[in-house]
Protein backbone atom coordinates (compact mmCIF):
# COMPACT_ATOMS: atom_id res chain seq x y z
CA UNK A 1 0.00 0.00 0.00
CA UNK A 2 1.20 3.53 -0.91
CA UNK A 3 1.26 4.27 2.43
CA UNK A 4 4.38 2.33 3.50
CA UNK A 5 5.93 5.11 1.62
CA UNK A 6 9.86 5.87 2.20
CA UNK A 7 10.13 8.21 5.29
CA UNK A 8 11.29 11.50 3.89
CA UNK A 9 8.17 12.21 1.95
CA UNK A 10 6.68 11.97 5.93
CA UNK A 11 9.56 12.59 7.87
CA UNK A 12 7.34 13.41 11.17
CA UNK A 13 5.92 10.01 11.41
CA UNK A 14 9.34 8.32 13.01
CA UNK A 15 10.74 10.81 14.82
CA UNK A 16 12.98 8.38 16.57
CA UNK A 17 14.68 7.41 13.32
CA UNK A 18 15.65 10.66 11.73
CA UNK A 19 18.93 12.50 11.97
CA UNK A 20 18.75 15.85 13.64
CA UNK A 21 19.85 17.33 10.02
CA UNK A 22 16.35 16.19 8.53
CA UNK A 23 14.25 18.09 10.57
CA UNK A 24 11.97 20.50 9.04
CA UNK A 25 12.68 24.12 10.01
CA UNK A 26 9.14 24.90 11.30
CA UNK A 27 9.86 22.10 14.42
CA UNK A 28 13.05 24.28 15.80
CA UNK A 29 10.81 27.17 15.22
CA UNK A 30 8.34 25.71 16.84
CA UNK A 31 10.62 24.78 19.77
CA UNK A 32 11.68 28.21 19.89
CA UNK A 33 7.78 29.34 19.76
CA UNK A 34 7.38 27.00 22.84
CA UNK A 35 9.74 27.65 25.37
CA UNK A 36 9.15 31.31 24.97
CA UNK A 37 5.97 31.49 25.51
CA UNK A 38 6.15 28.29 27.89
CA UNK A 39 8.91 30.12 29.96
CA UNK A 40 6.99 33.91 30.07
CA UNK A 41 4.04 32.06 31.44
CA UNK A 42 5.65 30.29 34.14
CA UNK A 43 7.15 32.79 35.21
CA UNK A 44 4.85 35.14 35.35
CA UNK A 45 2.70 32.09 36.91
CA UNK A 46 5.53 32.00 40.17
CA UNK A 47 5.73 35.68 40.89
CA UNK A 48 1.67 35.48 41.19
CA UNK A 49 1.69 32.22 43.03
CA UNK A 50 3.34 33.28 46.32
CA UNK A 51 1.37 36.32 46.42
CA UNK A 52 -2.20 35.82 45.93
CA UNK A 53 -3.86 38.67 47.13
CA UNK A 54 -1.87 41.14 45.18
CA UNK A 55 -3.10 39.16 42.14
CA UNK A 56 -6.77 39.42 43.22
CA UNK A 57 -6.10 42.52 43.59
CA UNK A 58 -4.71 43.35 40.30
CA UNK A 59 -7.59 41.08 38.86
CA UNK A 60 -9.96 43.95 39.97
CA UNK A 61 -8.46 46.73 39.41
CA UNK A 62 -9.51 46.43 35.98
CA UNK A 63 -12.91 46.49 36.99
CA UNK A 64 -13.92 43.55 33.83
CA UNK A 65 -15.20 40.81 35.72
CA UNK A 66 -17.56 40.86 39.13
CA UNK A 67 -15.87 41.34 42.51
CA UNK A 68 -16.00 37.56 43.59
CA UNK A 69 -15.24 36.16 39.78
CA UNK A 70 -11.98 37.95 40.34
CA UNK A 71 -11.08 36.57 43.41
CA UNK A 72 -11.48 33.09 41.94
CA UNK A 73 -9.36 34.23 38.98
CA UNK A 74 -7.01 35.89 40.48
CA UNK A 75 -6.23 32.47 42.75
CA UNK A 76 -6.99 30.47 39.56
CA UNK A 77 -4.92 32.45 37.10
CA UNK A 78 -0.93 31.87 38.62
CA UNK A 79 -1.76 28.36 38.84
CA UNK A 80 -3.35 27.70 35.31
CA UNK A 81 -0.10 30.22 33.65
CA UNK A 82 2.34 27.55 36.07
CA UNK A 83 0.39 24.76 34.49
CA UNK A 84 0.36 26.03 30.97
CA UNK A 85 4.20 27.18 31.04
CA UNK A 86 5.43 23.49 32.37
CA UNK A 87 3.32 22.05 29.42
CA UNK A 88 4.83 24.08 26.91
CA UNK A 89 8.46 23.67 28.40
CA UNK A 90 7.97 19.92 28.38
CA UNK A 91 6.04 19.62 25.06
CA UNK A 92 3.17 18.06 26.65
CA UNK A 93 0.19 18.17 24.93
CA UNK A 94 1.29 20.60 23.20
CA UNK A 95 -1.42 22.26 21.15
CA UNK A 96 -4.12 22.28 23.89
CA UNK A 97 -1.41 23.68 26.03
CA UNK A 98 -0.56 26.67 22.31
CA UNK A 99 -4.43 27.13 22.64
CA UNK A 100 -4.69 27.69 26.19
CA UNK A 101 -1.81 29.90 26.45
CA UNK A 102 -2.86 32.08 23.15
CA UNK A 103 -6.18 32.12 24.78
CA UNK A 104 -4.80 33.87 27.91
CA UNK A 105 -2.46 36.42 25.67
CA UNK A 106 -5.70 37.36 23.76
CA UNK A 107 -7.13 37.67 27.34
CA UNK A 108 -4.60 39.74 28.48
CA UNK A 109 -4.68 41.88 25.54
CA UNK A 110 -8.58 42.37 25.65
CA UNK A 111 -7.90 43.02 29.17
CA UNK A 112 -4.83 45.49 28.75
CA UNK A 113 -6.98 47.39 25.65
CA UNK A 114 -10.35 47.68 27.35
CA UNK A 115 -8.23 49.13 30.54
CA UNK A 116 -6.44 51.83 28.55
CA UNK A 117 -9.81 52.69 26.39
CA UNK A 118 -11.54 53.57 29.77
CA UNK A 119 -9.21 55.37 31.15
CA UNK A 120 -7.74 53.55 33.93
CA UNK A 121 -4.36 54.24 35.29
CA UNK A 122 -2.61 50.31 36.02
CA UNK A 123 0.56 48.36 35.63
CA UNK A 124 -0.69 45.48 34.03
CA UNK A 125 0.22 43.09 37.14
CA UNK A 126 1.28 40.79 34.45
CA UNK A 127 4.59 39.15 36.75
CA UNK A 128 2.99 40.14 39.65
CA UNK A 129 2.60 43.24 41.67
CA UNK A 130 0.42 45.48 39.94
CA UNK A 131 -1.58 48.35 41.68
CA UNK A 132 -2.37 51.96 40.17
CA UNK A 133 -0.31 54.07 39.02
CA UNK A 134 -0.18 57.50 37.59
CA UNK A 135 -1.04 57.62 34.30
CA UNK A 136 2.16 59.05 33.03
CA UNK A 137 3.73 55.75 33.81
CA UNK A 138 1.03 53.17 32.03
CA UNK A 139 3.09 50.95 29.30
CA UNK A 140 -0.26 49.99 27.66
CA UNK A 141 0.73 49.99 24.08
CA UNK A 142 4.45 48.00 25.38
CA UNK A 143 2.49 45.03 27.43
CA UNK A 144 -0.12 44.70 24.47
CA UNK A 145 3.13 44.98 21.81
CA UNK A 146 4.40 41.92 24.29
CA UNK A 147 1.40 40.01 24.66
CA UNK A 148 0.97 39.94 21.14
CA UNK A 149 4.53 38.62 20.06
CA UNK A 150 3.40 35.84 22.58
CA UNK A 151 -0.05 34.93 20.84
CA UNK A 152 2.04 35.21 17.98
CA UNK A 153 4.80 32.30 19.63
CA UNK A 154 1.28 30.64 21.00
CA UNK A 155 -0.74 30.65 17.14
CA UNK A 156 2.05 29.58 15.09
CA UNK A 157 2.64 26.41 18.34
CA UNK A 158 -1.33 25.68 17.66
CA UNK A 159 -0.38 25.61 13.98
CA UNK A 160 2.52 23.90 14.09
CA UNK A 161 2.81 21.92 17.33
CA UNK A 162 5.31 19.03 16.21
CA UNK A 163 8.99 20.12 17.73
CA UNK A 164 12.10 18.26 19.00
CA UNK A 165 12.46 17.72 22.99
CA UNK A 166 9.11 17.09 23.47
CA UNK A 167 7.05 14.31 26.09
CA UNK A 168 4.49 14.36 22.68
CA UNK A 169 6.79 12.29 20.58
CA UNK A 170 6.75 9.53 23.64
CA UNK A 171 3.26 10.32 24.21
CA UNK A 172 2.32 10.07 21.06
CA UNK A 173 4.24 7.94 18.81
CA UNK A 174 2.91 5.89 16.18
CA UNK A 175 2.34 2.43 16.75
CA UNK A 176 5.10 0.12 15.45
CA UNK A 177 4.27 0.34 11.67
CA UNK A 178 4.50 -3.33 11.25
CA UNK A 179 2.10 -4.24 14.23
CA UNK A 180 -0.41 -2.01 13.04
CA UNK A 181 -0.70 -2.42 9.39
CA UNK A 182 -4.26 -3.34 9.91
CA UNK A 183 -5.50 0.02 10.57
CA UNK A 184 -2.84 2.78 10.13
CA UNK A 185 -5.36 5.18 8.65
CA UNK A 186 -6.50 6.69 11.67
CA UNK A 187 -2.74 6.69 12.88
CA UNK A 188 -1.37 8.48 9.31
CA UNK A 189 -4.40 11.25 9.60
CA UNK A 190 -3.67 11.62 13.68
CA UNK A 191 0.58 12.59 12.42
CA UNK A 192 -0.69 14.51 9.62
CA UNK A 193 -2.93 16.76 11.82
CA UNK A 194 -0.40 17.14 14.63
CA UNK B 1 -4.82 -22.30 9.15
CA UNK B 2 -1.53 -21.21 10.53
CA UNK B 3 -1.46 -18.22 8.26
CA UNK B 4 -5.25 -16.94 9.86
CA UNK B 5 -3.43 -17.70 13.48
CA UNK B 6 -1.24 -15.63 12.68
CA UNK B 7 -2.88 -12.99 11.20
CA UNK B 8 -4.92 -13.14 14.46
CA UNK B 9 -1.94 -12.58 16.82
CA UNK B 10 -0.68 -10.00 14.82
CA UNK B 11 -4.23 -8.56 15.36
CA UNK B 12 -4.19 -8.97 18.97
CA UNK B 13 -0.66 -7.26 19.19
CA UNK B 14 -1.75 -4.24 17.33
CA UNK B 15 -5.17 -4.18 19.56
CA UNK B 16 -3.22 -4.18 22.67
CA UNK B 17 -0.47 -1.77 21.25
CA UNK B 18 -3.55 0.59 20.52
CA UNK B 19 -4.98 0.17 23.63
CA UNK B 20 -1.74 1.07 25.62
CA UNK B 21 -0.91 3.99 23.89
CA UNK B 22 -4.18 5.49 24.40
CA UNK B 23 -4.01 4.50 28.36
CA UNK B 24 -0.84 6.32 28.26
CA UNK B 25 -2.16 9.39 26.69
CA UNK B 26 -5.51 9.09 28.94
CA UNK B 27 -2.83 8.81 31.69
CA UNK B 28 -0.77 11.91 31.22
CA UNK B 29 -4.02 13.62 30.98
CA UNK B 30 -5.59 12.50 33.80
CA UNK B 31 -2.38 13.85 35.51
CA UNK B 32 -2.25 17.17 34.25
CA UNK B 33 -6.18 17.49 34.84
CA UNK B 34 -5.75 16.53 39.04
CA UNK B 35 -2.52 18.67 39.06
CA UNK B 36 -4.95 21.64 37.82
CA UNK B 37 -7.53 20.97 40.17
CA UNK B 38 -5.76 20.12 43.32
CA UNK B 39 -3.24 23.49 42.48
CA UNK B 40 -6.79 25.40 42.00
CA UNK B 41 -8.00 23.74 44.85
CA UNK B 42 -5.25 24.27 47.63
CA UNK B 43 -4.55 27.87 46.65
CA UNK B 44 -8.43 28.66 47.21
CA UNK B 45 -8.21 27.11 50.80
CA UNK B 46 -4.68 28.33 51.63
CA UNK B 47 -6.08 31.92 50.52
CA UNK B 48 -9.33 31.54 52.70
CA UNK B 49 -7.36 30.04 55.96
CA UNK B 50 -5.21 33.34 55.28
CA UNK B 51 -8.31 35.70 55.84
CA UNK B 52 -10.38 33.65 58.20
CA UNK B 53 -7.66 34.02 61.17
CA UNK B 54 -8.69 32.49 64.04
CA UNK B 55 -7.51 34.05 66.86
CA UNK B 56 -9.41 36.56 68.51
CA UNK B 57 -11.27 39.36 66.66
CA UNK B 58 -12.42 42.50 68.06
CA UNK B 59 -14.97 44.69 66.91
CA UNK B 60 -13.73 48.61 67.85
CA UNK B 61 -16.18 50.92 70.12
CA UNK B 62 -16.86 53.36 67.53
CA UNK B 63 -17.01 50.93 64.25
CA UNK B 64 -20.06 51.82 61.43
CA UNK B 65 -23.23 50.17 61.83
CA UNK B 66 -21.61 47.87 58.82
CA UNK B 67 -18.45 47.29 60.18
CA UNK B 68 -17.13 48.81 57.02
CA UNK B 69 -14.98 52.04 59.06
CA UNK B 70 -14.92 53.93 61.92
CA UNK B 71 -16.66 57.17 63.11
CA UNK B 72 -14.90 59.88 63.77
CA UNK B 73 -17.32 62.09 65.97
CA UNK B 74 -19.97 59.63 67.36
CA UNK B 75 -22.68 61.45 68.68
CA UNK B 76 -21.09 64.43 67.68
CA UNK B 77 -22.94 64.98 64.44
CA UNK B 78 -26.75 66.64 64.26
CA UNK B 79 -29.18 64.32 62.90
CA UNK B 80 -29.24 64.52 58.55
CA UNK B 81 -25.92 65.88 58.53
CA UNK B 82 -23.85 65.05 55.22
CA UNK B 83 -21.94 61.52 55.85
CA UNK B 84 -18.23 61.77 54.63
CA UNK B 85 -15.88 59.06 54.24
CA UNK B 86 -12.88 59.16 53.85
CA UNK B 87 -10.77 56.14 52.37
CA UNK B 88 -6.88 56.21 52.75
CA UNK B 89 -4.28 53.65 53.40
CA UNK B 90 -1.81 54.43 55.75
CA UNK B 91 1.22 53.95 53.17
CA UNK B 92 -0.14 56.45 50.71
CA UNK B 93 1.83 59.40 50.37
CA UNK B 94 -0.77 61.34 48.98
CA UNK B 95 -2.90 60.57 51.85
CA UNK B 96 -0.57 61.97 53.97
CA UNK B 97 -0.76 65.11 51.98
CA UNK B 98 -4.40 65.43 52.22
CA UNK B 99 -4.56 64.60 55.35
CA UNK B 100 -1.65 67.44 56.09
CA UNK B 101 -4.13 69.76 54.09
CA UNK B 102 -7.60 69.22 55.13
CA UNK B 103 -6.94 67.24 58.25
CA UNK B 104 -7.96 69.98 60.72
CA UNK B 105 -10.78 71.42 58.71
CA UNK B 106 -12.48 67.73 58.56
CA UNK B 107 -11.57 67.50 62.33
CA UNK B 108 -13.45 70.70 62.61
CA UNK B 109 -15.94 69.81 60.75
CA UNK B 110 -16.38 66.64 62.53
CA UNK B 111 -16.77 68.70 66.51
CA UNK B 112 -18.77 70.61 65.48
CA UNK B 113 -21.59 68.07 64.03
CA UNK B 114 -21.60 69.54 60.72
CA UNK B 115 -20.65 66.24 59.13
CA UNK B 116 -20.77 62.77 60.26
CA UNK B 117 -17.02 61.98 59.41
CA UNK B 118 -15.93 58.07 58.66
CA UNK B 119 -12.44 56.92 58.59
CA UNK B 120 -12.24 53.73 55.81
CA UNK B 121 -8.93 52.00 56.24
CA UNK B 122 -7.53 49.84 52.98
CA UNK B 123 -4.33 47.75 53.27
CA UNK B 124 -4.27 47.36 49.37
CA UNK B 125 -0.78 49.22 49.50
CA UNK B 126 0.40 46.08 51.15
CA UNK B 127 0.10 43.86 48.09
CA UNK B 128 1.75 46.80 45.87
CA UNK B 129 4.63 47.61 48.16
CA UNK B 130 5.18 43.73 49.21
CA UNK B 131 5.30 44.40 53.20
CA UNK B 132 2.46 44.48 56.14
CA UNK B 133 2.97 48.19 57.10
CA UNK B 134 -0.79 49.10 55.97
CA UNK B 135 -2.23 46.11 57.73
CA UNK B 136 0.07 46.93 60.90
CA UNK B 137 -0.85 50.57 61.20
CA UNK B 138 -4.39 50.05 60.48
CA UNK B 139 -4.19 47.18 63.20
CA UNK B 140 -2.89 49.73 65.75
CA UNK B 141 -4.99 52.52 64.77
CA UNK B 142 -8.21 50.41 65.25
CA UNK B 143 -7.01 49.16 68.52
CA UNK B 144 -6.01 52.73 69.92
CA UNK B 145 -10.34 53.44 69.51
CA UNK B 146 -10.52 51.15 73.01
CA UNK B 147 -8.94 53.87 74.41
CA UNK B 148 -10.97 56.94 72.50
CA UNK B 149 -8.16 57.88 70.82
CA UNK B 150 -8.86 56.72 67.13
CA UNK B 151 -8.47 60.20 65.25
CA UNK B 152 -5.23 61.23 66.92
CA UNK B 153 -3.92 57.80 66.44
CA UNK B 154 -5.01 57.94 62.71
CA UNK B 155 -3.29 61.50 62.50
CA UNK B 156 0.00 60.80 64.25
CA UNK B 157 0.70 57.51 61.65
CA UNK B 158 0.48 59.77 58.72
CA UNK B 159 2.78 62.41 60.55
CA UNK B 160 5.21 59.41 61.12
CA UNK B 161 4.83 58.05 57.35
CA UNK B 162 8.13 57.10 55.95
CA UNK B 163 10.23 59.29 53.47
CA UNK B 164 10.26 56.68 51.07
CA UNK B 165 7.20 54.67 50.51
CA UNK B 166 7.56 51.32 50.78
CA UNK B 167 9.87 51.44 53.96
CA UNK B 168 6.30 51.23 56.23
CA UNK B 169 6.36 51.45 59.68
CA UNK B 170 8.34 50.19 62.54
CA UNK B 171 6.49 47.94 65.42
CA UNK B 172 8.60 50.00 68.02
CA UNK B 173 6.35 53.03 66.41
CA UNK B 174 2.88 51.63 66.40
CA UNK B 175 3.19 49.87 69.67
CA UNK B 176 5.01 52.58 71.92
CA UNK B 177 6.08 55.92 70.37
CA UNK B 178 2.69 56.69 68.33
CA UNK B 179 0.86 55.73 71.83
CA UNK B 180 2.81 58.02 74.05
CA UNK B 181 3.04 60.59 71.58
CA UNK B 182 -1.25 60.72 71.88
CA UNK B 183 -0.93 59.95 75.80
CA UNK B 184 -2.54 56.06 76.06
CA UNK B 185 -1.11 55.40 79.42
CA UNK B 186 -1.22 52.48 82.22
CA UNK B 187 -3.88 50.30 81.51
CA UNK B 188 -5.07 51.67 78.56
CA UNK B 189 -1.68 51.15 77.27
CA UNK B 190 -0.90 47.69 78.42
CA UNK B 191 -4.40 46.61 76.36
CA UNK B 192 -3.48 48.22 73.37
CA UNK B 193 -0.37 46.40 73.25
CA UNK B 194 -1.90 43.41 73.98
CA UNK B 195 -4.22 44.29 71.15
CA UNK B 196 -1.84 45.30 69.00
CA UNK B 197 0.22 42.06 69.48
CA UNK B 198 -2.59 39.71 69.35
CA UNK B 199 -3.51 41.57 65.95
CA UNK B 200 -7.13 41.38 67.62
CA UNK B 201 -8.32 44.33 65.34
CA UNK B 202 -6.60 42.25 62.12
CA UNK B 203 -10.46 40.81 60.92
CA UNK B 204 -11.58 44.22 61.81
CA UNK B 205 -9.24 46.16 59.39
CA UNK B 206 -9.26 43.39 56.70
CA UNK B 207 -12.69 43.37 56.44
CA UNK B 208 -12.96 47.53 56.26
CA UNK B 209 -10.75 47.20 53.12
CA UNK B 210 -12.48 44.16 51.87
CA UNK B 211 -15.94 46.67 51.92
CA UNK B 212 -14.22 49.43 50.51
CA UNK B 213 -12.82 47.42 47.47
CA UNK B 214 -16.36 45.91 47.03
CA UNK B 215 -17.62 49.96 47.12
CA UNK B 216 -15.25 50.38 44.11
CA UNK B 217 -12.90 52.48 45.96
CA UNK B 218 -9.48 51.04 44.56
CA UNK B 219 -7.45 54.31 45.07
CA UNK B 220 -6.65 56.60 47.88
CA UNK B 221 -7.12 59.39 48.93
CA UNK B 222 -11.04 58.83 48.10
CA UNK B 223 -13.57 61.39 49.56
CA UNK B 224 -17.30 60.40 49.49
CA UNK B 225 -19.92 62.79 50.48
CA UNK B 226 -23.25 60.76 50.85
CA UNK B 227 -21.65 57.74 48.95
CA UNK B 228 -21.00 60.00 46.46
CA UNK B 229 -17.48 60.46 44.75
CA UNK B 230 -15.85 63.96 45.38
CA UNK B 231 -12.74 63.90 43.44
CA UNK B 232 -9.71 65.02 44.32
CA UNK B 233 -9.20 67.60 41.85
CA UNK B 234 -12.32 69.49 43.09
CA UNK B 235 -11.34 69.44 46.27
CA UNK B 236 -7.89 70.74 45.33
CA UNK B 237 -9.72 73.94 43.81
CA UNK B 238 -11.18 74.69 47.66
CA UNK B 239 -8.85 76.39 50.12
CA UNK B 240 -9.22 73.75 53.54
CA UNK B 241 -11.67 76.63 54.95
CA UNK B 242 -13.59 76.09 52.12
CA UNK B 243 -14.00 72.58 52.59
CA UNK B 244 -17.55 72.53 54.59
CA UNK B 245 -19.57 75.00 51.67
CA UNK B 246 -18.07 72.34 49.30
CA UNK B 247 -19.72 69.27 51.20
CA UNK B 248 -22.81 71.20 51.85
CA UNK B 249 -23.30 71.74 47.95
CA UNK B 250 -22.50 68.13 46.95
CA UNK B 251 -24.18 66.70 49.81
Amino acid sequence: MSRRSPSYTDPVSDTSAISLHRRPWQEWATLAARLILGVTVLVAGLLKVTRLDASVQSVRLYQILPWDVAGFVGIALPILEIVVGLLLITGTFTRLAAIAGSALMLAFIIGIASVWARGISIDCGCFGGGGAIEASLTAYPLEILRDTGLLLTGAWTVWRPRAPFAVDNWLFAPLDPMVSEPEPIAEDDKESTR
Amino acid sequence: MSQSNREQLRRDQAAQAKQKRLNRIIGVGAVVLVVVLIGVFIAVLFQNQAHTSTTSSATPPNATGSKDGIVVNPGKFTAGAPVVELFFDYQCPVCKQFEGIYGASLKSLAASGAIELRYRNMTFLDNNLNNDASLRAGIGAVCSDFAGKYSTYHEQVFANQAAKEGDGYTDEMLRVTIPATVGITGADLTSFQSCYDKQTTKAFVSGTNEAASKAGVNATPTFHVNGKDLSLQTIAGVKPEGLGDLIKQNA
